[in-house]
C-alpha cells in the first residue's frame, strides 16, 4: 500500500470523535472558542487540548480578536485524508483486474 | 470527489465461479492479500495488505462479514489505519453466460456525527480558491 501520505499527525488528529465534530462545526465557518465549547460536555481545558492537537496538525488556525480566540478550518491540509480515499480507488482497480485475470486464467488450464 | 468508490466489471464466467473466487480464502489470497476469510455472516477476519509506516498503518485490515448470500451478494466491514468501519461489497448479476460484478467500497464518512467535513472541507477549499481567482480576475479587468 504505497502512497505519498506522510502526515500521521493528521490521522491522529482526526482519530478522535470530538475532534472530528469540531472540524465538522468549523466546516460551516470560523467560530470563537466559546461557540465550539458550547457543543461539548467536556471542560474548557479539555476543549482547548483538542483544539491544540488540531492546531498542531495544521487542520485549524487560531486568531485572537481582543480576548476572543477564533478557529478556522484549513481544508487544504485535509489532503492526506482525501489521498487515502483516492489511494483505495487505485487499490481496487488493481485488485479487481487481478480477480478478472485469476478467473480467466483458470479456464485456460 | 465522492465518499464511495464504485466499480463495475464484466467477467466471462458464471456467478458461481466468481462467487468462489471472492469467497475462497486461497483464491482471495491470489488476487487480493493473505487472509483468514470464511463465508459466513459474523465471521471476523483480517487481510494483510502492505503497510504504510509513514501514515501509521501496520497493514492489518480488520473485517467482519456483514452479508453473505451465495451467489449474489457479499459484504464485509473494512477497518485499517485511518480508515474505520468502511464497507466493501460485491453484488453479482448474471450477464449472458458471464457475470456483472458491482463492487463498492463505501462509508468513508461513517464516523462523522453529521455530514462529512473532509468532503465539505474540500468544497470549502475550492470555493475559496474560486473566490480568490475571481477577485484577481476582477482586479485585472480594472
Amino acid at each position: 500500500m504505497e502512497t505519498t501520505i506522510g502526515q500521521p499527525e493528521v490521522f491522529g488528529a482526526i482519530s478522535h470523535p470530538a475532534r472530528r465534530q469540531m472540524l465538522d462545526l468549523l466546516a460551516d465557518g470560523e467560530r470563537p472558542v466559546n461557540a465550539l465549547a458550547g457543543h461539548f460536555e467536556m471542560s474548557r481545558p479539555a476543549v482547548s487540548q483538542h483544539l491544540r492537537i488540531l492546531l498542531d496538525a495544521g487542520l485549524v488556525t487560531e486568531q485572537r480578536y481582543g480576548r476572543e480566540r477564533r478557529y478556522r478550518l484549513v481544508p487544504e491540509n485535509l489532503g492526506p485524508v482525501r489521498d487515502w480515499i483516492a489511494h483505495y480507488d487505485r487499490f481496487w482497480d488493481d485488485h479487481l483486474r487481478r480477480l478478472h485475470e485469476h478467473l480467466t486464467k483458470r479456464s485456460e488450464r | 470527489m465522492t465518499n464511495s468508490i464504485k466499480k463495475e466489471i464484466v467477467i466471462p464466467k458464471p456467478r458461481e465461479e466468481v462467487w468462489q473466487a471472492i469467497t475462497d480464502s486461497n483464491a482471495l489470497a491470489e488476487w487480493l492479500y493473505p487472509n483468514d476469510f470464511e463465508p459466513r455472516v459474523g465471521h471476523r477476519f483480517t487481510v494483510r495488505v502492505p503497510g504504510n509506516p509513514k501514515a501509521g498503518f501496520d497493514g492489518i485490515v480488520s473485517c467482519e462479514v456483514l452479508e453473505c448470500s451465495p451467489p449474489s451478494l457479499l459484504a464485509y466491514s473494512w477497518s485499517g489505519g485511518p480508515v474505520v468501519d468502511t464497507r466493501v461489497s460485491y453484488r453479482l448479476e448474471p450477464e449472458g453466460s458471464g457475470t456483472r460484478l458491482f463492487f463498492e467500497h463505501s462509508g468513508f464518512d461513517v464516523s462523522q456525527p453529521r455530514g462529512n467535513w473532509a468532503f465539505k472541507g474540500a468544497q470549502l477549499g475550492w470555493d475559496e480558491k474560486l473566490e480568490r481567482l475571481s477577485a484577481i480576475a476582477n482586479a485585472a479587468d480594472r
